[in-house]
């Protein structure tokens, strides 16, 4: 009896629970789902940003890929999106938001860090959703549709991750480690550039940050080079040149590790070493497999001119993407290590060393 | 090797995610938090074992049992009030912090009080229950929950997003003046050891020396997963800005092929059960102090007015505390504990010694 009287106290003091409202879920028809956010700034006006969001239109199976983008132009996001609120019927969800997109105009502005922060603010927006800069605007960018596309955005989703395509001139960005970059002293900001073409995307370059300003842009080839230097992607290509044979090595391993020597009263210099292995793919005259060794000599001198080629000019424009100053801060023990390396980062030299090993040629000799 | 106080050891080291630990460890990193975690390392496994040495000459018995033929009824009082007390903040402690943040990733619309309405009617289902049921749920929710949040550290150690630069960049500061707040809310991990005024009533045999070592290396690799992997993501100078690291850092992991791509909503549901019964642990322990605090026979009208007093407890908090006064009062709760702990160990180190002599 006691028992049934406290199991009925309990019974009651559940079901009040039942009385409580105001809960505020929307069903899923009454939301907005945006899939993509594009930030250019603004032409022809007061206002600071052009915001748009792309907006997934669910529907049947035969008109699957259906989206709207809303604009709107204003000095801060949290404003821009309160302005497209009043433009559309239902309530807006971030919540699937995967890709931020920003205009290279925009991002060469140089107070952005309210657009920036404001992402990581939001509970709602993922921090990994994937920043990129489009050009030639961000808007472009968002309004294409590529013919393989099954949902909205679904194109970027894929080719900016790597459970789509897989190259190595795609470095792709994550937004969380993007704001990492933003404030971490020796370690600065890259974004993917995405072009838009008619009906492709096209992602093959990278611009470099100086904190929150770009300030450099690589070339397709260099942006290569960075990846393998940044051991991101081992599926990658060397195109070598030696005499008059042109041969390309097809990747299966690329591994770089880097030391920075700061000797007494020498120049300190930062042991940079490239471990390559792979297969040849194609060549114009033929290879061996006993002479390989004299290709892959051909092939290491290649490859050590590049890194070291785009090692300098990152090191011209005083951009550290891969972090080099971070590493000198994380070994040395003293409290001004940071003074210190912006210091020492301007007149450092590079010593490449680069090994390739090339397996075999391939199917046939 | 028993089982069942590892699991209350554990247990602490789980919920320190929601108890602001790394928040305050990461607040401090540039003055004196590596060398604060170093020292709180000996300091909790020494407690831990003096404090279930003592207890051990007592197998099967609770503090309220071995204390209840004192002359001295006063200062028993005062011992397992304060310890009550401060049991019991606790859990107070994790509730709010819990409450703020499902309602800031997981239902922002619904109102706060709505949702501690939930989670009280859960947690005092569960107080009531004798001590030997209490651990056997907690022995369950752990053997569900564990080995996924294995599984996510494993992920966060494994990701090329990892940067063991920053990591040791923050270890280049070890030498630095130990900061007080972060030591206190370093042994806060080890403090799990408290639960066993209570919960020494489930465990009958003599802990062995395996216990304690086990506890170290749990210890040393929790600590280090707490304070270090949020800096690895979120960079060593980035990684304060966040308000929840833990969670921010959940959020940066993705699982391409699971059925929800964002680990946040995962980590946050393993989290539900674990609180709910870190809460619950604690304030089992705080409601069987109070019972025994007073001498007569317990009644079933006792029991509901103490729930009631914790129940407004609670509803208070959630009301007047906001997230970054809770975080502020939990830096300097932390140090408070690590006081009374101290005091507490040693106070029944020598009584136990004395008495059994």
């Amino acid at each position: 009896m006691k028992t049934l009287v406290k199991w009925r106290l309990i019974v009651i003091s559940l079901s009040a629970v039942l009385l409580l409202n105001g809960c505020g879920f929307k069903d899923i028809d009454k939301r907005l789902f945006v899939v993509s956010i594009g930030i250019d700034k603004a032409r022809n006006s007061t206002k600071k940003y052009l915001v748009s969001l792309k907006f997934a239109i669910p529907g049947g199976k035969n008109k699957a890929n259906d989206f709207f983008i809303v604009t709107e132009k204003a000095d801060s996001m949290a404003e821009a999106v309160r302005a497209i609120k009043t433009k559309v019927d239902k309530e807006i969800d971030f919540s699937h938001a995967k890709v931020f997109v920003f205009s290279e105009e925009m991002v060469k502005l140089t107070d952005n860090a309210g657009v920036y922060y404001w992402l990581a603010r939001r509970r709602d927006i993922q921090e990994i959703a994937w920043v990129a800069i489009g050009t030639p605007t961000a808007m472009d960018v968002l309004k294409v549709k590529p013919k393989s596309e099954q949902l909205p955005s679904n194109a970027l989703f894929l080719s900016l991750g790597k459970d789509g395509s897989e190259t190595p001139y795609i470095i792709s960005e994550f937004y969380f480690d993007m704001k990492k970059r933003l404030i971490e002293r020796g370690l600065d900001p890259f974004l993917p550039i995405i072009e838009a073409k008619k009906d492709l995307l096209e992602v093959n370059t990278v611009g470099l940050f100086n904190k929150s300003k770009l300030i450099l842009n690589l070339s397709q080839e260099e942006t290569k080079i960075l990846n393998h230097i940044m051991n991101r992607e081992n599926k990658s290509a060397l195109w070598v040149k030696t005499g008059n044979i042109k041969f390309i090595v097809n990747t299966t391993k690329i591994k770089t590790k880097y030391k920075i020597i700061t000797l007494k009263g020498k120049q300190p210099f930062i042991k940079v070493s490239v471990k390559v292995n792979g297969t040849i793919e194609e060549t114009t005259a033929k290879i061996t497999n006993e002479k390989l060794s004299r290709y892959e000599k051909a092939a290491e001198k290649r490859l050590k001119k590049q890194i070291k080629g785009v090692l300098v000019k990152i090191q011209k424009a005083n951009v550290d993407p891969i972090g080099f100053g971070l590493r000198y801060r994380s070994r040395h023990f003293n409290n001004n290590d940071w003074e210190e390396w912006q210091r020492i980062y301007p007149h450092l030299v590079f010593k490449v060393d680069t090994k390739v090993k090339i397996s075999d040629t391939g199917l046939i000799e | 090797m028993n089982r069942y106080f590892l699991y209350l050891v554990f247990l602490n080291m789980l919920i320190n995610v929601i108890i602001f630990v790394p928040k305050i460890l990461i607040e401090h990193r540039y003055n004196g938090s590596v060398m604060g975690v170093l020292i709180a390392i000996p300091i909790g496994i020494g407690m831990n074992y003096l404090y279930s040495h003592s207890l051990n000459k007592f197998p099967g018995q609770g503090l309220p049992e071995i204390l209840a033929d004192s002359k001295h009824r006063w200062l028993v009082n005062l011992h397992l009030g304060s310890i009550q007390i401060l049991w019991f903040s606790a859990g107070l402690i994790t509730l709010l912090g819990f409450i703020d943040i499902l309602s800031r990733f997981v239902n922002p619309e619904m109102p706060k009080l709505f949702l501690i309405t939930i989670y009280l009617a859960a947690i005092f289902l569960i107080i009531q229950l004798p001590t030997k049921r209490v651990m056997y749920f907690l022995e369950i929710v752990l053997f569900l929950n564990t080995p996924l949040i294995g599984f996510i550290i494993y992920k966060t150690l494994t990701s090329e997003f990892l940067s063991w630069d920053s990591i040791l960049e923050v270890g280049t500061h070890l030498f630095e003046k130990p900061s007080l707040k972060a030591m206190a809310a370093a042994t806060y991990t080890f403090s799990g050891f408290t639960n066993l005024i209570i919960f020494n009533r489930v465990i009958k045999e003599k802990l062995k020396i395996w216990n304690f070592i086990i506890i170290l290396f749990l210890g040393v690799f929790n600590l280090f997963t707490t304070f270090f992997i949020p800096i690895g993501f979120h960079g060593s100078d980035g990684a304060q800005e966040y308000l929840y690291p833990w969670i921010s850092t959940s959020d940066s992991l993705r699982l391409v092929y699971s059925p929800i791509e964002r680990v946040l909503y995962i980590f946050l549901m393993f989290y539900m059960s674990i609180s709910l019964m870190s809460i619950s642990i604690h304030w089992h322990v705080a409601f069987e102090l109070l019972k025994g605090t007073f001498k007569e026979k317990e009644n079933n009208k006792k029991n509901w007015m103490i729930m009631a007093a914790f129940m407004c407890c609670a509803i208070a908090g959630v009301l007047f505390l906001n997230t970054v006064l809770l975080n502020k009062i939990t830096a300097y709760w932390m140090i408070l504990l690590l006081g009374v702990e101290v005091m507490t160990v040693s106070i029944f180190f020598i009584w136990a010694r004395r008495r059994t002599a």
